[in-house]
């Protein structure tokens, strides 16, 4: 992989624009695909968001001034848009977050893309109760193994309150797990 | 380490010291299991990843076609205002023009018509935004005026509990 300064100069320039995007997306289209599936759990959706995000970093690069690293600058783009769907959609169907969360994880029972057994269900289930920051957290921390820095760049919340709430979070789910 | 076993009449089975590694691992494993598994079951479709480039550079391809139709439009706005500036200073510039319709001259029943004729497909929020509802009275949007003796005898007639009015209790 090229250095991180060298790729964004090439995204800048139109003439290696195009080589530098598809060497972008390469390389991060696998984790930003799992960070964002774990919000919006469903492959279809994710798909959309992901490709909006990588549209987004794609026009918006100029803009980017590299106080923070690319990663985590895509990281919060894909997390924004992820949050920004699934709004939308709660919106649509005229029900609140809490109701939304419901009807999507009772969904993946019935999803082609998982395949998960009761005890994954209920993992999921578990996730879905948690408040929408903890269950960022949870994730990024718990499958998607990020340093607390990482996290900390990508949500703007402190290393301290990070790991409170990701020990609040791994409470909660167990206990959610021992009462099913 | 010493061994302390001074023949005390206990056993072990014959492996169990050899086998107790493992199955404090395998104890281990399966406590770990109990708690917060690592698989979560999602699967994607095959090959999504090859074709994820080349969906996203069709769609950007795509896009700019978009912003150029929407740019034709404003240099059509800019073309339409020029010509606009350019008639408002024709009329305004010629004062002594005996012929010189200005907007005094149109009947207003014209205008009437045009705006009874015309559905100009304004919202309530436009039409607030151009009507100042500050210097309006009950009054100019009625057809026929009411006095105050109407109202009252009104309410009179037809309200049933005072609450209903919504007056302050200092009122009355």
């Amino acid at each position: 992989m090229i250095a991180e300064q060298t790729l964004i100069a090439e995204l800048k320039q139109t003439e290696t624009q195009a080589k530098a995007f598809e060497m972008l997306v390469n390389t991060y289209k696998e984790r930003l695909y799992w960070h964002i599936r774990r919000i919006v759990l469903n492959h279809d959706d994710t798909d959309d968001v992901l490709q909006n995000t990588f549209i987004k970093v794609y026009k918006n690069i100029h803009n980017f001034k590299g106080e923070s690293k690319l990663y985590s600058w895509m990281y919060r783009i894909a997390t924004n848009e992820s949050l920004t769907f699934l709004k939308s959609k709660s919106k649509k169907l005229g029900i609140n977050d809490a109701e939304l969360q419901q009807t999507m994880v009772n969904n993946l029972k019935a999803d082609v893309y998982f395949e998960g057994d009761e005890i994954q269900l209920n993992l999921q289930k578990a996730i879905a109760s948690l408040p929408e920051k903890q269950k960022l957290i949870f994730n990024m921390k718990y499958f998607e193994e990020l340093k607390y820095e990482e996290i900390s760049s990508i949500l703007d919340t402190s290393v301290g309150g990070l790991k409170a709430s990701y020990h609040l979070a791994v409470k909660k789910i167990e206990a959610f797990l021992k009462n099913e | 380490m010493k061994k302390t076993n001074k023949n005390s009449g206990f056993k072990v089975p014959g492996d169990y010291l050899d086998t107790f590694n493992d199955n404090l691992l395998n104890k281990i494993a399966s406590e770990d299991q109990s708690s917060i598994p690592k698989n979560e079951g999602f699967k994607i479709p095959e090959s999504y990843f090859n074709s994820l480039h080349k969906n996203i550079t069709s769609k950007l391809d795509e896009k700019p076609t978009k912003v150029i139709t929407l740019k034709s439009y404003k240099k059509y706005y800019y073309s339409a205002i020029a010509v606009a500036a350019v008639l408002l200073l024709f009329f305004t510039i010629q004062p002594n023009k005996p012929n010189n319709i200005n907007i005094s001259d149109l009947a207003s029943s014209e205008i009437d018509a045009y705006f009874e004729d015309t559905d100009l497909g304004l919202s309530t929020y436009e039409i607030a935004e151009v009507i100042p509802v500050d210097d309006l009275e009950l009054n100019d949007v009625l057809e026929t005026t009411i006095n105050d003796e109407d109202i009252v005898n009104y309410l009179d007639d037809n309200t049933d509990y005072i609450n209903e009015l919504n007056i302050e209790s200092d009122e009355y």
